[in-house]
């Protein structure tokens, strides 16, 4: 059986407590007792009664242990293998050395210029050839690509 | 009613006289009731003001009074139709929930229900009642 929660104090209604209201507009209340029953038609709000869950909850009232107790957690990291690198590849990326590092990145820079160098001669070469057959062409488009990132993952 | 002008020996209680039992909220002939279908009939009522009213409640019971999931005969817009009740202001037994408005849900003669669809909760406890409660229950939304 399902134990039901009052909807004003919020207190748990076990089966064969309480009472259980329809309204006009079709909302259901539960109500552990007349006292909650007697406050809800008078149309207090539970937010202002002392010993309902509400006001408790809003005035955070014995609630200091709880969060003392969930601050101690601390998430692991936790390091493992991916397809396409093992846990030895990743540690050895890792612990690279900065020289080791910075050397790479140089070479990495210098053969994208080279790249890029060889791209802009060749369409000036496609440039010049088909300049005569359509003289409105659309300016290429340039795409900023990121040099590779050497040292692997952060 | 001040008694004690004419009793002045009695001792200082305070008689008066008032019922304090309260209302009964029977469901009875000329009760007004509340269609919670969608069928046309039941918003048509609510559109004129015309509320629906029993006429004939069929128990075998000597007080002729509607209690949840009784057949009753309902007069609506200058018509006859029967209906089943779905909800009751009286106070009713334990886990049986009460409700603020005496529900009622049309059907017809041969049993099928009027409209398509129930918009208010239903007390599950109709669930057991078997007959021409299977259907009503399979066009309820939401039950209680």
């Amino acid at each position: 059986m399902k134990i039901e929660l009052c909807s004003f104090s919020g207190f748990k209604i076990y089966p064969g407590h309480g009472k259980k209201i329809v309204k006009t507009d079709g909302r259901v209340f539960q109500f552990i007792s007349s006292k909650a029953e007697s406050s809800h038609m008078m149309k207090r709000n539970p937010r202002k009664i002392n010993w309902t869950v509400l006001y408790r909850r809003k005035l955070k009232k014995g609630q200091s242990e709880e969060i003392s107790k969930k601050r101690n957690r601390r998430t692991t990291k936790f390091r493992r293998a991916i397809t396409g690198a093992t846990l030895n590849d990743i540690m050895a990326k890792r612990n690279q050395k900065p020289e080791v590092r910075k050397a790479q990145r140089e070479q990495a820079i210098r053969a994208a210029k080279e790249k890029a160098k060889a791209k802009d001669a060749q369409k000036k070469a496609n440039k010049a050839a088909s300049a005569k057959a359509a003289p409105k062409q659309k300016a290429a488009k340039q795409i900023h690509s990121k040099a590779p990132r050497v040292g692997g993952k952060r | 009613m001040n008694c004690l002008k004419l009793y002045q020996n009695v001792s200082s209680t305070y008689c008066r006289h008032i019922s304090t039992t309260s209302c009964l909220e029977h469901l009875q002939k000329m009760s007004r009731v509340k269609v919670v279908d969608n069928s046309m009939i039941g918003r048509q009522s609510v559109i004129k003001g015309k509320r629906p009213r029993i006429i004939h409640v069929y128990t075998s019971k000597k007080p002729q009074v509607g209690l949840l999931g009784d057949r009753v005969l309902i007069a609506i817009m200058g018509e006859k139709k029967h209906a089943y009740i779905v909800g009751c202001v009286e106070k009713q037994k334990a886990n049986v929930p009460r409700f603020d408005t005496n529900n009622v849900v049309l059907v017809e003669d041969t049993g099928i229900p009027t409209g398509t669809r129930v918009l208010v909760p239903i007390p599950s406890c109709l669930r057991g009642k078997e007959g021409d409660f299977t259907k009503i229950l399979s066009i309820a939304t939401k039950f209680v």
